[in-house]
C-alpha cells in the first residue's frame, strides 16, 4: 500500500539558497502538523507535493505519482492556501461548483457536492451570497471548502488560521479537526502558530533549515520532563529550607516551587521535606515539554 | 403499526463516489467559466452591463443596414459582407480591451490562479481555455452581425431564392474573415492582460495602442510624399514606402486580410496602399501579430510562480 504523501531525499534550491536538504518522510492518515519558523522549508514542501515546483533531486509522491510529471494526480489533493485566493463577485455555491468541476467532476454532481460541503463547513445559509460580504472567517471557510469539494484523499492547509481573530481560530481549528476526524480526510497542516499544532494534530514534522530536526506523535513532544512543580498553600520558605537540608536544588516560579529532580529516590526525600515544612501540599507533578520549547525564538502568537 | 411521522435524513460528510472526468472536464469547466466571465452571465449589473451594451454597439451597423435594406427594397449603395467588419473592427477592438481582462486579470488579483494550477490543469491549459472562450465570444459577435446582414439582404432581394445562388459564396468568405478578426482582437488584449492585474490600465494600453497606430500610419504615409501636414485637402499617398507604413494601422491589419478573403475591392486609403504589396505580405503581418503576442502569453503563463 503507497503512502498518500512521501517525501524521498528531498532536496530544493534556489540558487545558493537551501530551501530543503535531504528530507524523508511518509505520511498516511491522520492530521500531520509541518511546523517551522518562517523560512524552514515548509511552504517549499507544499509546493513540491502540489507539483507547482520540481526538486532540485529527490522526489514528492503523491500516492506513488510525482504531481509535477502527472497533472492528474493533484486531483487526490485538496489544497487551501494561506493568502486571499477568492473571487469577489460570485456567490460561494457557483464558486465550488466551479471549483469541483475544474478537480473534474460533472456539473450535475459538482453542484451537490458544492451545496453539501458548504452545509458542512457551516455556510449553508450564506451559500447565494457574494464571496466580497462575507467576513474574514467566513472567507476561511470557504476556502476550506473548495479544498475539499472534490474529495481529496489529502488536503495541505497552509496557516489555516492566518488572520482570524481567537474565537475564528477556535472554530476553524474545530472544523480541521472534524475534516480528519469525521470527513476521514488526512491533512497535512503547515503553521508556526504552535498551539494550533498541539490541539489537533496527531503527529508533528518539524523543520528548521530545510532540514527535519523532529518527528513524531504530539505525545512525544509533549511528555513529561524531569522538571518537578511543588504548589503548596502555605509555609514557602520552609519547604525551600527543608529541602536545601536534603541537598535539593529548589528555585521559586510565580507561585510554584520548582525542582529538577536527577533520580526516583528524590521523591522520597522531596516528600519527606514537605512533611518536614508543614506546608499544605496542592500539587505535585512533572511538568509536560511544551512545543514552544522546540524553538528557541518567541513563537510569532 | 402506525405509519411513520417523520424521516432522519443522515447528514454526515459521505464521499464522493460519482464520476471523474479528469483534465478534460478542467479544460471545458476553465472554458465554460471564461465565456460566463466575458458577458457577465450569474453576475450582478455592475459586471454584466459593460458587455451588453458593448455588444448591442457591435450589432448595431448589422441591424441598420438590414433595416435600411429591407426599407428600401435593394442594396444599391448599402455597406455588405466585404466591408461589415471594417465597420465594426473599432467597435470590436472596445469591446476586446474592455472585456477581455476580465477573464485574465482578476484571477492573478484574486489569487484565483493559486487554486486552479493545483488542479488537474496545467498552465498551458488554463491559457488556451481563456483565450478559446473569449475567442468564442467574439466570434459569435462577428458572425451574428453577418448572419443578421445576410438575413436582411435575403429578405431585401426581390426574389430571395436568386440572392441566394448568387451570393451564398458570400458565407463561407464571412465565416474565414470573422474568425481572422477575432482570433486578432482576442490574442492581443489578452496577451496585454496578462502583464497587469488592473483590467483598466489593460484596456486603456489596448485602446492607446489601436488608435494611436492609425494617425501614425496616416502621418508617415503623407510624409512620404513629401507633403507638408496639416494635410488638406488629402489625396492617396504615393510613395514608395507608404505601402509599407499603412500596416502600421492596427484595426486595419485583419482587415487587409478580410480584404483578400472578398473579391469586392476595399476603396479605403490603408486598403488601397496594402493592395499595392504582394499578398503574402498582409497576411504574414497579420500571422505575426497574432502568433507573437499568442506565443508571448503562453510564454507568460507557462513560466506563472504561485
Amino acid at each position: 500500500m503507497p503512502y498518500i504523501l512521501e517525501a524521498k531525499a528531498l532536496t530544493k534550491h534556489y540558487g545558493t539558497s537551501i530551501a530543503l536538504e535531504s528530507v524523508d518522510f511518509q505520511i498516511n492518515d491522520g492530521i500531520t502538523g509541518l511546523l517551522g519558523p518562517n523560512g524552514a522549508g515548509k511552504s517549499t514542501t507544499i509546493k513540491l507535493f502540489l507539483g507547482l515546483i520540481r526538486p532540485t533531486s529527490g522526489s514528492a509522491e503523491v500516492f506513488s505519482k510525482r504531481p509535477y510529471e502527472s497533472v492528474e494526480s493533484r486531483s487526490l489533493l485538496g489544497y487551501m492556501p494561506e493568502h486571499n485566493c477568492l473571487p469577489s463577485s460570485v456567490t460561494a455555491a457557483e464558486f465550488l461548483t466551479h471549483m469541483a468541476q475544474v478537480s473534474g467532476i460533472p456539473p450535475a454532481h459538482a453542484r451537490t457536492r458544492a451545496a453539501d460541503i458548504l452545509r458542512h463547513v457551516g455556510l449553508n445559509e450564506e451559500r447565494y451570497r457574494s464571496i466580497g460580504e462575507y467576513s474574514t472567517g467566513m472567507k476561511q471557510r470557504v476556502k476550506l471548502a473548495q479544498a475539499l469539494v472534490h474529495d481529496p484523499l489529502i488536503v495541505l492547509l497552509d496557516e489555516p488560521t492566518a488572520g482570524l481573530d481567537p474565537g475564528g481560530r477556535e472554530e476553524m481549528l474545530a472544523l480541521v479537526k472534524r475534516t480528519g476526524r469525521e470527513f476521514g480526510i488526512s491533512i497535512l497542516l503547515s503553521s508556526h502558530f504552535m498551539g494550533d499544532v498541539e490541539s489537533i494534530c496527531d503527529r508533528i514534522i518539524v523543520l528548521e533549515g530545510g532540514c527535519i530536526t523532529k518527528d513524531g506523535d504530539v505525545s512525544l513532544f509533549t511528555q513529561e520532563t524531569k522538571t518537578l512543580d511543588i504548589d503548596v498553600d502555605d509555609h514557602i520558605e520552609e519547604l525551600l529550607a527543608a529541602l536545601s537540608k536534603r541537598s535539593i536544588a529548589a528555585i521559586m516560579d510565580g507561585l510554584s516551587v520548582v525542582v529538577e529532580t536527577e533520580s526516583e529516590e528524590q521523591y522520597d526525600a522531596i516528600r519527606d521535606a514537605i512533611v518536614e515544612s508543614g506546608a499544605r501540599l496542592r500539587r505535585l507533578a512533572p511538568r509536560r515539554h511544551k512545543l514552544n520549547d522546540i524553538f528557541r525564538m518567541a513563537p510569532n502568537e | 403499526m402506525s405509519e411513520p411521522q417523520g424521516e432522519v435524513f443522515d447528514l454526515r460528510y459521505r464521499h464522493y463516489e460519482g464520476p471523474r472526468e479528469g483534465r478534460m472536464r478542467a479544460r471545458k469547466a476553465i472554458w465554460i467559466n471564461g465565456v460566463r466571465t466575458s458577458l457577465g452571465i450569474n453576475r450582478g449589473w455592475g459586471p454584466k452591463t459593460p458587455p451588453i451594451l458593448l455588444f448591442i454597439a457591435v450589432m448595431a451597423p448589422a441591424v441598420v443596414i438590414s433595416i435600411m435594406a429591407v426599407a428600401a427594397g435593394n442594396l444599391e449603395g448599402l455597406p455588405s459582407h466585404d466591408t461589415y467588419y471594417e465597420i465594426i473592427s473599432t467597435l470590436l477592438v472596445i469591446f476586446s480591451a474592455i472585456i477581455a481582462p476580465e477573464l485574465l486579470c482578476s484571477d492573478r488579483r484574486d489569487g484565483v490562479i493559486n487554486l486552479y494550477l493545483v488542479r488537474p490543469l496545467s498552465p498551458t491549459d488554463y491559457v488556451i481555455g481563456r483565450w478559446l472562450a473569449f475567442l468564442s465570444v467574439t466570434l459569435a459577435l462577428a458572425y451574428l452581425g453577418q448572419i443578421v446582414l445576410f438575413t436582411g439582404f435575403v429578405l431585401a432581394a426581390e426574389e430571395p431564392a436568386n440572392y441566394l445562388r448568387d451570393n451564398w459564396l458570400n458565407v463561407p468568405r464571412f465565416l474565414l474573415a470573422g474568425l481572422v478578426v477575432a482570433i486578432f482582437t482576442t490574442t492581443i488584449p489578452l496577451t496585454v492582460s496578462a502583464f497587469t492585474t488592473r483590467r483598466a490600465y489593460a484596456a486603456a494600453f489596448v485602446i492607446g495602442l489601436f488608435i494611436i497606430s492609425v494617425p501614425v500610419a496616416g502621418i508617415l504615409t503623407l510624409c512620404e510624399e513629401g507633403r507638408q501636414l496639416p494635410i488638406e485637402p488629402c489625396r492617396p499617398p504615393t510613395g514608395e514606402s507608404a505601402k509599407w507604413f499603412a500596416l502600421i494601422s492596427l484595426p486595419d491589419v485583419p482587415i487587409h486580410v478580410n480584404d483578400l478573403i472578398f473579391p469586392e475591392e476595399n476603396s479605403s486609403e490603408f486598403a488601397q496602399l496594402v493592395a499595392k504589396l504582394p499578398s503574402i505580405i498582409p497576411i504574414t503581418w497579420y500571422l505575426l501579430l497574432t502568433i507573437g503576442p499568442g506565443f508571448v502569453l503562453w510564454r507568460r503563463y507557462s513560466s506563472i510562480s504561485i
